[in-house]
């Protein structure tokens, strides 16, 4: 996988695909990254993901965005579209 | 006071807690361990299930039918370390006669500065370790377990030292794992017990004691992602004033292959239980996981 920090994406949307297909790539997830709700929870019921699925994910976005997420950062933690969001905002920061 | 205690020591009642916790300060461990005796029978007397559970694990391990002897020895042994987690938390683990093994080899792991995982079990205690680290201020352990607030008992114990609440990550939260990475990330310890099973984490059927049991891969996982080693702990309950604590490196580095992850994972596992059944056998009654040891059915988040 490229990991670029110069991943340009012009819409939000096209950084949660990105981010979908991420995930599911590092988890072997029996899902289509389209078929991820965007809103829906990643960890526990929504995603039925667990904290080491969580430290996976926080392992695999900071090798291809180059952004660090810490355990205060909670919030961007909730569905793909938070965690999407936060990429964000902290690649323009 | 729900005769359950004993297996989920954290639903007791606050106020008596608090009373045999001020009664041990007040009068000293000597006189405070003759509470234990009247404490142990009543359990003996009303704990049915954690009774048999109790049985069943001791016939296994003495090879011999167990008796109410045994039973009574087991809960003594059990209410003897809580007891004396009073003592310790309140910065008297000097009281005790602690022997370490294997310390060199920990101190040549932390020295990498990688950080590193303190595998533990439901074995003897995991407190003796934690006192001995947080009073001592070489070793800056974390552990992972609920939070003083979900348990009565912890509640009481982590009140006579407030600090221990800053060197807990509570399990089983979105972020619990990154906060378990940013204290390795430190160079610091985080301590695991690696025996039983939470909610819907992933876990492994290992031979235990000639039986089945489930154990958590969780550990196993997090040392491979992160690359870091893996140290077992054991901190076992010799009796009267004397607890054996011994240090045993597991692995320097796991290495997970992508695909076949829980083929690669097994080895790791399996050495992890191997050496929790040679310590079961060496303490017989320090083994404190009354959970049913055939019932794979995992038990909900309930305290460490």
């Amino acid at each position: 996988m490229a990991s670029s920090p110069q991943l340009g994406f012009t819409t939000a949307s096209g950084l949660e695909q990105d981010l979908a297909k991420l995930i599911v790539d590092s988890l072997r997830l029996e899902v289509a990254p389209g078929d991820i709700d965007p809103a829906a929870p990643l960890f526990g019921d929504g995603l039925g993901l667990d904290s080491i699925d969580m430290l996976e994910i926080a392992l695999a976005v900071s090798k291809r965005y180059a952004v660090e997420l810490r355990s205060e950062n909670r919030a961007a933690l909730a569905s793909l579209r938070a965690l999407a969001a936060h990429i964000a905002q902290q690649r323009t920061s | 006071m729900s005769t359950r205690w004993l297996a989920q020591p954290e639903r007791g009642n606050r106020r008596l807690i608090r009373l045999l916790t001020w009664i041990t300060l007040k009068l000293g461990r000597p006189v405070a361990r003759w509470l234990l005796y009247p404490i142990c029978l009543y359990f003996l007397l009303f704990s049915g299930r954690t009774q048999r559970i109790s049985r069943e694990y001791l016939q296994r391990i003495l090879k011999r039918p167990a008796g109410w002897r045994d039973v009574f020895r087991h809960y003594h042994a059990f209410a003897s370390t809580i007891h004396d987690r009073v003592y310790l938390l309140s910065g008297r683990h000097r009281y005790f006669d602690i022997r370490i093994e294997g310390a060199s080899a920990l101190h040549a792991i932390l020295a990498q500065k990688r950080g590193c995982i303190l595998l533990g079990s439901h074995l003897g205690s995991f407190e003796v370790l934690r006192a001995h680290g947080l009073f001592d201020q070489q070793l800056p352990i974390t552990v992972i377990m609920h939070e003083a607030a979900a348990s009565n008992l912890n509640a009481v114990l982590h009140s006579l030292h407030p600090e221990i609440r800053d060197h807990i990550i509570p399990p089983g939260t979105p972020d619990t794992m990154l906060a378990v990475k940013e204290r390795l990330d430190q160079g610091e310890m985080v301590g695991i017990l690696g025996d039983r099973v939470f909610g819907d984490e992933k876990g492994m059927t290992c031979d235990f004691l000639g039986k089945p049991r489930m154990f958590p891969e969780g550990p196993f996982l997090l040392a491979a992602l992160l690359q870091v080693p893996v140290v077992l702990f054991f901190g076992l309950y010799q009796g009267g004033r004397q607890y054996d604590i011994h240090f045993e490196p597991l692995a320097d580095s796991i290495h997970l292959d992508r695909v076949r992850r829980s083929e690669t994972l097994r080895p790791w596992i399996e050495r992890y239980v191997s050496r929790l059944e040679h310590y079961c056998r060496l303490y017989p009654y320090n083994w404190f996981n009354f959970y049913d040891l055939t019932d794979d059915a995992r038990p909900s988040h309930t305290a460490v």
